[in-house]
């Protein structure tokens, strides 16, 4: 599997450089129809699918926990966590390695396409829609004809906790 | 400081910084020991003083006597104990109420030098009120005002201080922000100074205006003598100078000490006596150029020694050889310390040069000087039966000659004896001496060297190296090699495999610390508390030289000063009422650290009134926490309790402690480095509480499990006994519970398939194996399909995104890069009673809800 790191998608960009440079720049990746998007900023580098080791008592977005040389770092189905139905893993499926707060987090797409300059004008906000996973969307992209859903990656990793317990609190009010 | 800082001067600053605050940290505990060593004592009393012209004699007077009667300060000077300043400075009287002076000095050198330090770098703030506390230290030193408590919170305040400022110096490179809070300080310690100066001033004037000599005038001169010499010398003296003094010291001593060695083999050899003479008188001639007047008394000394063998007819026993060579260590050390821009001094300089006299006196053929504490020559026979007090009383009479020879002449003990004896005496005024001049790490005999490294790179380092232990793996184990005779490459592989396991064994150790410098901090912590609540506590340590990993020691800081408060303010009781329960006024805290089944336990443990069931039980309900009859609950549930955020059975909120916070922050704090908090207490005999850390990065002895397609790994440390069941010991419960017999014991089944979600291979537990597992009282079997063997295990954390597991304590890399759990025996054990526990609570909560629903 060719594994791609953020310096060689990036060209010239080079760790440390100006935070400016990544601006508008998305990481874009397939899955069931869509393409999606993550800011470039966040993206540490892209392998492969690997060998992953599941953790009891997780929820089931959660696939486990791969070793990154020796980095111990656990792995989110995307699919699963928009409730998407499942796909088997093949030579196309990649993980997203993301970096928030100096904690890695590996995302299972089924595809990675590129990265593309979207610039902020051409990003129209969220639709507003009370469906599930309607919380993770920073905004729409677009390039030319196409859509790509623009992903807030600290949502998508961390928002759960809460919309879970707004819907507990919720139930138990009805 | 200039706006423009180069990254040199910005090195400077945090050296200097982090000198400072390590020298400060050596400061706290030393001035709390001084101030509690210090008290009011009655002159007559400890000096069995029976002069009946002393109007002191009988009475109980508040002012110190050699601001009185002695020969400090403006006093009368008509005291029979001593007949100069110096011998009333050396005084018992006077090391008790105003502290022994080998600690003053060691305080008042680190102040002294952090003036330096601080005005080289021209943070004024800091040097101003390093300076005030230093001229505090010397008056106290020199006897000029008495040590009075609050000069010892003062002095702490100061260090305080310091400590803030050197804080907000490592941010801003300047201490210009610090400057109120120094005003304030500074003028605090001159208020003191001034209070204890007009106190003193009152003793004077209350005095009979005798005796025209100044001393106050005298001693001044001879303080701020001491103060200057060091920067006139250095203004004299260029560093070219003081590094060939060094490097002359350094060889000079260097050969001073082999021949020493070799007189041990050749003891009186006068060519090698002569040779050491020489050395010694050229270094006591470098050292007086220098003005190092330490090394100079020193030398002098033990030239003079060294003389009356030369000269004399006296054998040299090794014994005294030692001594010299023990009195030459001291000097080398002295010597690289003042290499590294120390001061010149000697520690314990009077010891030693004690011991020379001593050793002086010996060969001179005079019964040395015997302080009055140590047991006499003639007590020691005496106490070993060899002779009686009525020989003793004899010899006495006639007590011109030593004590041992006339004992010899009179034929009741042999010569060997009394020399053994003698030796040994000289071991016990030895060790006395030891005790009395306190040992600070500088003088420690094996100099710790030590270099400090940015975190982060050391963290790079292990992983690198477990990256590399990974690769290794795949090296020796690659596919490719599958089939092939190898002879050689085994070989070198066997050795690759065993070096890359030390280094790794290495970067681990590399991180651990010992934890005495957190438990030094809460030498602080309990004095302030114990002043604070009026009550006397006797903090003790135990296993400070236990190492922990860095960032452990800094996750247990906040917990440890949370459980000291709550031991202080809740535990132990106020000196009335400890009295009342025959229980001694001064209650005993205990703080240890000590490795144990694998992890690290830090205990805490005080004597105080222990937890009360009852009121927490009573405070569980009424915050809801327990619904109103429960079960009945064990102890340890009862205790649990108390974690709980905002739970306090404190009647009043005290500025210490009782808002029900602390014990939540322990229990929070913990979780994250996966430790566990256990507490046991007995009504009235005390509490103890102990931390169980897990170390981080330790590798531990692990056995491979396998169930279905997932392995795991046990830590063997809990497993006891390993068996395939036979279906006849197997007993199934009404409400489902499997249990197994083993010999005499009954044992739960935990499934191991069940707690991962997987499929196991057979669910009957006969095809199985059953691992017996054990954790301090509770045991468990569990159940899985293969052990695949053992095997050591390098601990890493799951992600911080994954949070903890209640039955994961973490993960490993396998040889073939892949990522095993590994299960918490513990909570895998406590899994059992848990769960039934949790079924009973929740049964009652729904009871709960249908009761008000009802009522609703």
């Amino acid at each position: 599997m060719v594994q791609y790191t953020r310096d060689e998608m990036l060209d010239d960009d080079f760790y440390g450089e100006d935070e400016d440079t990544q601006k508008g720049k998305f990481l874009t990746f397939h899955m069931a129809n869509e393409d999606y998007g993550i800011e470039i900023k966040h993206v540490t580098e892209i392998i492969g699918i690997q060998n992953v080791t599941e953790v009891p008592d997780m929820p089931d977005y959660v696939r486990g926990v791969i070793n990154l040389r020796g980095k111990v770092i656990p792995i989110m189905d995307v699919r699963t966590r928009f409730k998407l139905p499942p796909r088997e893993y093949d030579e196309r499926t990649c993980i997203i390695v993301v970096n928030i707060d100096d904690k890695s987090v590996g995302l299972v797409v089924d595809k990675v396409n590129e990265v593309a300059d979207i610039p902020d004008d051409q990003i129209e906000p969220p639709p507003r829609t009370k469906r599930e996973g309607g919380g993770y969307i920073q905004g729409m992209g677009k390039i030319d004809e196409e859509v790509k859903i623009l992903l807030d990656v600290t949502k998508l990793l961390y928002e759960d906790e809460l919309e879970e317990l707004d819907a507990v609190s919720q139930n138990s009010s009805e | 400081m200039s706006k423009d800082i180069s990254s040199e001067d910005i090195e400077i600053i945090q050296d200097f910084i982090q000198e400072s605050h390590d020298m400060l940290d050596q400061l706290e505990p030393t001035i709390i020991e001084l101030g509690e060593s210090c008290q009011s004592v009655n002159c007559w009393e400890i000096l069995k003083c029976e002069s009946d012209d002393c109007h002191r004699q009988g009475k109980e007077i508040d002012i110190p006597c050699w601001l009185h009667t002695g020969y400090v300060g403006n006093g009368l000077g008509i005291c029979t104990h001593g007949s100069s300043e110096a011998e009333c400075l050396s005084c018992q009287v006077f090391v008790m109420t105003n502290g022994d002076t080998e600690t003053m000095n060691a305080i008042f050198r680190l102040f002294h030098s952090m003036k330096g330090s601080a005005g080289f770098l021209e943070f004024d703030n800091i040097s101003r009120s390093a300076h005030a506390a230093e001229n505090l230290l010397d008056l106290i030193r020199s006897g000029n005002i008495q040590m009075v408590p609050e000069h010892v919170d003062l002095l702490c305040k100061a260090c305080d201080f310091a400590n803030e400022a050197l804080d907000y110096v490592e941010e801003h490179f300047n201490d210009e922000g610090m400057a109120e809070k120094a005003e304030e300080i500074t003028s605090l310690l001159r208020d003191a100074i001034e209070d204890a100066q007009n106190r003193a001033k009152f003793i004077q004037e209350d005095t009979v205006q005798q005796g025209k000599k100044n001393d106050t005038h005298s001693s001044d001169e001879k303080a701020s003598a001491s103060e200057e010499s060091e920067p006139d010398q250095q203004d004299l003296i260029g560093p070219e100078m003081i590094e060939t003094f060094v490097l002359d010291a350094e060889d000079l001593l260097r050969r001073v000490e082999l021949n020493l060695l070799k007189l041990i083999e050749q003891p009186s050899d006068e060519i090698i006596l002569a040779d050491l003479f020489r050395e010694m008188h050229t270094f006591k001639g470098n050292c007086g150029f220098l003005n190092l007047g330490d090394f100079e008394r020193l030398s002098h000394k033990v030239e003079s020694v060294l003389g009356e063998y030369k000269e004399g007819d006296v054998l040299t026993d090794s014994d005294s050889t030692q001594l010299l060579i023990n009195i030459v260590d001291t000097m080398q050390s002295g010597v690289a310390d003042f290499s590294s821009d120390g001061d010149g001094t000697i520690d314990q300089l009077e010891m030693h040069l004690k011991s020379l006299d001593d050793l002086l006196q010996k060969i001179s053929n005079a019964p040395p000087p015997i302080p009055d504490d140590a047991p006499r020559l003639g007590e020691l026979l005496v106490e070993k039966g060899i002779i009686n007090f009525e020989d003793i009383e004899e010899a006495l009479e006639e007590q011109q000659k030593p004590l041992g020879d006339i004992l010899i002449d009179m034929g009741k003990v042999t010569p060997e004896l009394i020399t053994t004896t003698l030796k040994e005496q000289h071991k016990i005024i030895s060790q006395d001496a030891d005790k009395k001049g306190k040992p600070k790490p500088r003088s420690l005999p094996v100099k710790r060297q030590d270099i400090r490294v940015d975190l982060e790179k050391l963290d790079n380092l292990i992983n690198l190296i477990g990256e590399m232990v990974i690769a290794e793996n795949m090296l020796v184990h690659n596919p490719d090699l599958e089939g092939m005779e190898l002879e050689n490459f085994n070989k070198a592989a066997q050795q690759m495999g065993k070096l890359v396991r030390e280094l790794q064994e290495m970067a681990m150790i590399i991180r651990m610390i010992p934890v005495s410098g957190l438990f030094r901090r809460m030498i602080r912590l309990v004095h302030d508390l114990s002043t604070k609540s009026g009550k006397k506590v006797d903090l003790q340590l135990a296993g400070e030289e236990t190492e922990i990993d860095k960032t452990v020691i800094e996750t247990i800081t906040d917990p440890l000063v949370h459980l000291l408060r709550n031991s202080l303010d809740h535990g132990l009781e106020p000196p009335e009422e400890r009295n009342k329960a025959g229980k001694p006024e001064i209650g005993v805290l205990i703080l240890s650290a000590r490795h144990e089944e694998g992890e690290v336990w830090i205990t805490l443990e005080d004597d105080g009134r222990g937890l009360n069931r009852e009121k927490i039980i009573a405070k569980a309900i009424k915050n809801g926490l327990l619904e109103e009859e429960s079960p009945d609950l064990s102890d340890k549930e009862v205790y649990n309790l108390i974690f709980q955020p905002g739970f306090s059975t404190a009647e009043v909120i005290t500025n210490v402690s009782g808002r029900g916070v602390g014990m939540d922050v322990v229990k929070q704090n913990l979780n994250k480095i996966r430790g566990k908090v256990e507490v046991q207490s007995k009504p009235g005999r005390g509490t103890k509480i102990t931390l169980r850390i897990p170390l981080t990065l330790a590798i531990i002895d692990g056995m491979l499990v396998r169930v279905g397609l997932s392995k795991c790994i046990l830590p063997i440390l809990n497993i006891r006994e390993a068996f395939c069941p036979k279906s006849s010991s197997i007993t199934i419960t009404p409400d489902g519970e499997e249990i197994v017999r083993v010999r005499e014991n009954f044992f739960p089944v935990i499934r191991l398939h069940e707690i991962l979600g997987k499929e196991p291979d057979c669910m009957e537990l006969e095809k199985g194996i059953l691992i017996v597992l054990e954790y301090q009282d509770n045991s468990a079997c569990l159940f899985v399909d293969e052990i695949m063997g053992q095997q050591q295990t390098v601990i890493k954390g799951l992600s911080d995104y994954i949070g903890s597991i209640p039955v994961i304590s973490g993960c490993t890399i396998l040889g073939n890069g892949q990522v095993c759990l590994i299960l918490d025996t513990g909570n895998l054990v406590e899994l059992k009673e848990g769960s039934e526990h949790a079924a009973a609570l929740q049964e009652l909560a729904q009871q709960q809800s249908a009761a008000e629903q009802a009522a609703n």
